[in-house]
Parts: C-alpha cells; sequence; structure tokens
C-alpha cells in the first residue's frame, strides 16, 4: 500500500470560503477573508437543479481542482463524499401541494393527475442525496471510482478512508473527498429540534470541506490512519477506542481537532482526549456550527491548517447519528 | 501485498416473489413477474399505475428495516459463523424512508404564504405538529444500518451508502474493502428499496422513465421504462471461508461524469467499472452477467455495447440477464438483488432468465436468458449496477478454490 498525502483542502463554512488559515481562524474565532464569494460553475445553468448541498459541494470542487492544477486525467481521479438527506425546493412543494387538493382536502388521483405537471421537473435532482455528489462530477469531469455515504458525521470519515485506500491501493492516483451538507434546511432544522439536538445545543450551519488526495512523495501532510465504530448501544468511550484503533492511533499526537455536534458532544470528546492524549493542544470545530455531513471533512481541514512540521494530529468526530470517528495525519514525522 | 479474500457465507432476501430468497428462486426459475397493479393505495391518477411490491401488513410505515430485517436474518442464518462484536461491519444501500404523503404534503402546507410562496415563519410555527410525525430515527437512510447494528451487536463499521440504483452494490463493495483492509473480519451488507409509494411515483414520473405501457422487459425490442420494484437482499461476507463456494473476487467503480440521468451513450464508465472489477478479480472467464437492465430504451442498448467492450471476446461464452424484468427496479436494493443473481448462478449453475423478454431488441444482441431459469456451470459472474448520476459499481463473484 502506498502513502498518501493531502494536496489541497477547500471549504465553505460559516466563518467563510476558503481552507487555509481555517485552522488558526477557529483558534482566534476570526472569519476568514475568503475568497470570491461567487466562484463561477463551468453550468450556471446546472445551479437550478442543485440542491444546496449540491451547490456548496460543486462550488468548493472548482476551488479544489482549480487550486490543487488538477486539469488532466480527471477521468480517473476518484470522488468519495459524505452527503447528507438533500432537500428540495420546499416552493416545488408548495406548487404539488396546490394541485393536490380538492375541496381543502388532499387528493391522491390529483396528486398524481395534476401535482406532477405543477411540480419542477427538475425536482428529482434535487432530492436524491447522490446527486450531491454526482452534480460536481459531472460538471468537473470526475469519473474515477466513487462514492456518496450517508452522513451525519462518521460516514464522512468513511467516505474518507475510502478515498485513501482507493489511492492506497493504486485503484486511482488522485482522489477527492470530503463533505457537504445544509442543515439550515427548513425541514432538517424541525428535525434536528424534534430529535432535541437544538435544545441541547446544536446550531446548524451549511457547509462543504474537500480534501484532494495523492500519493505521498515526501514532506507533505500524510494520512496514517482513519477508522470508525458503531456507537449504538454502549459507552462512547469503548466506541472511540474502537474507532481510534482502527485509525492505528499510537499515542503520540502534538494536535488533536475534535469536530463535536454540540455540548454534549464537546464534553464526551474533551474527556476522551484528556485521558488518552494529555498534553495534546485542542482545538474544537464549535465554534463553525454543526455541518452534519461536512462537519468532519471541515475537521480535517482545520487539522492540515494547523499541523506544524514534526508533529502528528488526531481529528475527533461525533456526529448526531453517535457514531465516532477518527483520522491520524502526521507531517514530517519518520 | 496480497489482499484478504471475502468469501459469501449467505444470502438472504424478502421479495414479492416470497418471503426467502429460495421461494422467491422457485418462482423466478419459471419465468414468472411480481409486477401487478398498484393496490397500497389509490394509483389511478398516476402515470404508471403498476409495480412489484410485497404484501405487507405495514403499508403506512416505513417499510426498509422490515424488509431488511428479514433478508438479514436469512443471510445471518445461512453463514453460521460467530464473530466478537468490534470484528463485524454493517453495510447497506439505502435511500431515506418515507413518511406518510399525507405528512409530507402537510409538511408544505405549513409553510405556505401568500402567493403560494414559502413562509419561514408560519412553517416554523406550523412544521412542529408534523415534524412530530416523522422520526428520524426510523426514516434517516442511515437507520436501517444503525438498527441492524443495534440487532447484531456489531461494533465495527456501520455504513450506509446512498448512491441512487447503485446503492446496494457499492455498499457491498464498500464491504469488500473493509474485509480486505483487516478493519472487520464478517459484513453484513447488501441494499433495500421500499419505494412502491405516491412520493416516489411521482419523482420518476417527472423524469418520465416510468413504463407507460406497464411492462418491465429489460433488452426488449418494445420496452418503454422501468417498472418500481421494492424488496431486501442481504449477504454475508467474511474473510473466513467456512463452507462457501463462492467468493467476491473483484469489485470496480466508476463515474460516467456526462448527465444526471441519461448514461454516456459510448457507455465508456460502465464499461471502466466492469473493466476494473474483472481485473481486481484477475480477468475470470465471465459466464454470466447479471445486468443493471433497467427497460430503459437508452440503459439496455448501451450496456449492451458496454458489456461487449469489457468482455471482449470473452463476451460469447456470458449469458445474460436482468433480474427487474421479475422483480421491478429496486433502485437502492438493486445492485445487492443483483449480487444475489450472480451468486446463484455461481454456486448453484441456475442462471434466471429476464421476465418478460420476448422480443430481443437487435441492438442488444447477447446471449439472453429467456422463459425459464438455464442450467449452466459457471465459474465467474459479474453483477452491474449503474445509477442516475452517473455512478456505475460492478462486482464479480467467483467459484471458491
Amino acid at each position: 500500500m502506498r502513502p498518501v498525502a493531502i494536496a489541497r483542502t477547500a471549504a465553505l463554512s460559516a466563518f467563510g470560503a476558503g481552507a487555509r488559515g481555517l485552522g488558526r481562524a477557529l483558534v482566534e474565532c476570526a472569519a476568514l477573508p475568503g475568497l470570491p464569494a461567487e466562484t463561477p460553475l463551468a453550468n450556471p445553468r446546472a445551479r437550478k437543479m442543485m440542491s444546496p448541498a449540491a451547490y456548496l459541494a460543486a462550488r468548493c470542487l472548482v476551488d479544489l481542482l482549480g487550486d490543487a492544477g488538477w486539469t488532466d486525467g480527471r477521468e480517473r481521479i476518484g470522488y468519495y463524499l459524505g452527503v447528507g438527506a438533500s432537500a428540495g425546493s420546499l416552493d416545488d412543494f408548495m406548487a404539488l401541494l396546490e394541485e393536490s387538493l380538492v375541496d381543502g382536502a388532499y387528493s391522491l388521483e390529483r396528486f398524481g393527475q395534476r401535482g406532477l405537471a405543477a411540480c419542477n421537473p427538475l425536482l428529482a435532482f434535487q432530492l436524491m442525496n447522490n446527486f450531491t455528489l454526482c452534480h460536481g462530477a459531472i460538471l468537473e469531469g470526475l469519473g474515477g471510482p466513487n462514492s456518496a455515504v450517508f452522513s451525519r458525521g462518521a460516514g464522512t470519515i468513511a467516505a474518507f478512508g475510502e478515498a485513501v485506500y482507493a489511492v492506497a491501493s493504486g485503484e486511482c492516483e488522485r482522489a477527492v473527498t470530503g463533505g457537504a451538507d445544509a442543515p439550515r434546511h427548513p425541514a432538517t432544522v424541525e428535525e434536528l429540534a424534534r430529535d432535541g439536538f437544538l435544545a441541547r445545543g446544536l446550531v446548524p450551519e451549511d457547509g462543504a470541506g474537500l480534501i484532494a488526495l495523492e500519493v505521498a512523495i515526501g514532506g507533505e501532510i500524510v494520512v496514517e490512519g482513519c477508522g470508525v465504530a458503531s456507537g449504538r448501544g454502549r459507552p462512547f468511550a469503548d466506541a472511540m477506542n474502537d474507532a481510534v484503533a482502527t485509525a492505528r492511533f499510537g499515542e503520540q499526537v502534538q494536535l488533536v481537532v475534535i469536530a463535536p455536534w454540540g455540548p454534549p458532544a464537546a464534553d464526551a470528546l474533551h474527556s476522551w482526549t484528556a485521558a488518552r492524549c494529555p498534553g495534546a493542544r485542542v482545538v474544537s470545530t464549535a465554534p463553525l456550527g454543526e455541518s452534519l455531513a461536512a462537519s468532519a471533512a471541515l475537521a480535517v481541514i482545520a487539522a492540515a491548517d494547523l499541523l506544524e512540521r514534526s508533529q502528528r494530529a488526531l481529528v475527533l468526530t461525533l456526529g448526531v447519528d453517535g457514531d465516532p470517528g477518527a483520522v491520524v495525519l502526521a507531517r514530517g514525522v519518520a | 501485498m496480497t489482499k484478504r479474500r471475502v468469501f459469501v457465507r449467505g444470502v438472504g432476501a424478502y421479495t414479492p416473489l416470497g418471503g426467502t430468497w429460495p421461494t422467491t428462486v422457485a418462482e423466478l426459475v419459471t419465468g414468472a413477474t411480481a409486477i401487478r397493479p398498484i393496490t397500497r393505495f389509490d394509483a389511478s391518477g398516476f402515470p404508471c399505475r403498476v409495480a412489484a411490491a410485497i404484501e405487507t401488513p405495514f403499508p403506512d410505515e416505513d417499510r426498509r428495516l422490515p424488509y431488511t430485517r428479514f433478508a438479514a436474518r436469512e443471510a445471518w442464518e445461512m453463514a453460521r459463523l460467530t464473530v466478537e462484536p468490534a470484528r463485524l461491519g454493517v453495510f447497506l444501500g439505502a435511500e431515506s424512508g418515507r413518511c406518510h404523503w399525507t405528512t409530507a404534503l402537510g409538511l408544505a402546507r405549513a409553510g405556505r404564504g401568500p402567493n403560494n410562496t414559502f413562509d419561514h415563519e408560519r412553517f416554523a410555527r406550523e412544521a412542529p405538529a408534523f415534524a412530530d410525525r416523522i422520526d428520524a430515527s426510523v426514516i434517516s437512510p442511515s437507520a436501517v444500518a444503525a438498527a441492524l447494528a443495534l440487532e447484531y451487536g456489531a461494533h465495527g463499521p456501520v455504513e450506509t451508502v446512498s448512491l441512487a440504483c447503485a446503492s446496494g452494490s457499492a455498499a457491498i463493495v464498500e464491504a469488500a474493502r473493509a474485509i480486505r483492509l483487516g478493519q472487520c473480519d464478517v459484513a453484513l451488507c447488501g441494499g433495500v428499496g421500499a419505494d412502491v409509494d405516491p412520493l416516489m411515483l411521482a419523482g420518476f414520473g417527472l423524469l418520465s422513465i416510468l413504463s407507460a405501457r406497464g411492462i418491465s422487459c429489460p433488452f426488449d425490442a418494445h420496452r418503454d421504462g422501468f417498472i418500481i420494484g421494492e424488496g431486501a437482499a442481504m449477504l454475508v461476507l467474511s474473510a473466513e471461508r467456512g463452507g462457501a463456494q463462492v467468493e467476491l473476487a473483484g469489485i470496480g467503480r466508476s463515474l460516467d461524469a456526462h448527465h444526471l440521468t441519461a448514461p454516456d451513450p459510448e457507455g465508456d464508465g460502465a464499461a471502466r467499472a466492469m473493466v476494473a472489477a474483472l481485473h481486481d478479480a484477475g480477468d475470470p472467464v465471465i459466464g454470466y452477467v447479471q445486468a443493471h437492465g433497467t427497460s430503459t430504451p437508452l440503459n439496455d442498448r448501451i450496456e449492451v455495447g458496454a458489456i461487449k467492450r469489457a468482455l471482449g471476446a470473452g463476451v460469447t461464452a456470458a449469458h445474460v440477464s436482468s433480474s427487474k424484468g421479475a422483480l421491478g427496479h429496486w433502485i437502492a436494493g438493486a445492485g445487492a438483488l443483483g449480487a444475489l443473481y450472480a451468486w446463484q448462478a455461481v454456486n448453484a449453475g441456475t442462471v434466471l432468465p429476464t421476465a418478460g423478454l420476448e422480443h430481443p431488441d437487435p441492438t442488444c444482441d447477447v446471449a439472453h436468458v429467456m422463459g425459464r431459469a438455464l442450467a449452466k456451470d459457471v465459474d465467474a459472474a459479474i453483477a452491474n449496477a449503474f445509477a442516475f448520476g452517473g455512478a456505475n459499481s460492478c462486482l464479480v463473484l467467483r467459484r471458491a478454490t
């Protein structure tokens, strides 16, 4: 297996556009100077067919590929993304609803006969979860191995692991990975409220984070391992221990970046870190809010930004699904 | 570095033709089809009024979990193995579950403002009454895998792949990769589709890709679209062979990077995924191709071209069929069902037919399996799954030696 390095990163977050400086901005709680607000898409008309998350991913992808200079061989570049449940325009649902009423009551017959016709025929392209990945891939011509892993946190680390493996095993030479999500969609906000996350301090924020991976040559930030574990029905610490074991975590880290969904998760991650990584500098992505499928990717990007030479970093995630994830990064470590 | 081998220790299915895989196969070998008029709800206003639906006692609930639970139990009992919790993973292809259609429309109504625009304040005020009917732990795409992980005590990786029609196949790919990497020793994996409902009929109706004639007949000259089906197909994969006769030898994926709904006209992405899977398996002679075969005019013709390109001269040794003639298109579950068709061919020498295929399209000129099942000694088979958006996933199953 070949060593895999982080070549470039790109991010859109509550702090603004841009990945360089994201870690430092987190430490200082400062907004990034940012890239231009609207990076043009190759096909601007495609915007109408995109969910908010798909648009964030596509914009980020344009920035990433441009910054990495990956202009050729795109049909062989892998693309692995953590994705949320894409949400369509509620105006479209409204039109569908309006045509489905007979004397103020729902009618399935009318729903089939007229609701369809009243709806934007592009609605379906906003609803499918995998289109968060596919819109960008089509616009930018990425044609390699791929996956869209549903993510409320750990799924993005799973997608990251897939991408690392694809490059390490030679399935592809280069891969893009990360996550994008739009939890500020009204329906998602209601879902998070219903499940009690808002009351417990979750602050939903839209976001996207993408990471370009390639075979390591030397001197770059190398991915030493990543892992996820099921957190259901057992103590958090046990689950996190399994995740970091899969990530080949070896205790010697100088930096820990945690991505908690909210205060209770932050407490759990801080406690685990204090016990297992005493003395390490700890940075939290909490100031970015919770971006569901994007949060873990933003944490990896922040760690890459803060990691200094001869240091090793551990990224720990705990999303609303309760499954922990872990990534180990190293810069210039023998 | 030699990669760990991945063996198929168990399979299970819950389908419109039977509660288990063997009972389903008993019907499939005769050329039976599960496609019937929809009775679960009033479909009279919809452009397509038939489906391969499961008669279910829980029509208004999210059906993904019960379907998957049945299929997983069958596969697990067949596998007859024990594994440490931390060494067991769960990988499932699934899309979002469904709330009742009146709840979805009620949510939309909650935000209806002046001139039919969306009113955020009104939505925030009125939506909670509807949101109470939507339990994310039930309808989230990841809810099924999470429930299985709890039931089987899996502490290893738990993953939900949402890659539309390639989800089930891609989930099996992820499971195989996890075993190869040593992240787990045993994986419960597969896919589920439970999309026979008004919202999905509406969604696919918007795309005009359902059969107006109400017939699923992959590769037929008269095909005009697909029919929605539903069910679950599960496999137990293991690094230990045990009594397994079949191994998952090759995996391959690609993106078309071409169009949101139409396949690459040259079938380039599909062919690349097949070639990758074949190469990963050591380029075996393929005796059977479980095609994606949706019964849409574009897919079937282009897929046959891709099959020919990927197999080259070896295409003469291969028979081709599609599950969608008999069982409809399971969407997120389709790729996993395809894997079971391939397993059946390699394990039992039973090549299941393409139901509904009577007049093969001359542009789809491969060796079809029509009418009844074909008895054939198959050393290796490939199962294709191609998704809207252009994601392709292929599996090569081979006789274990």
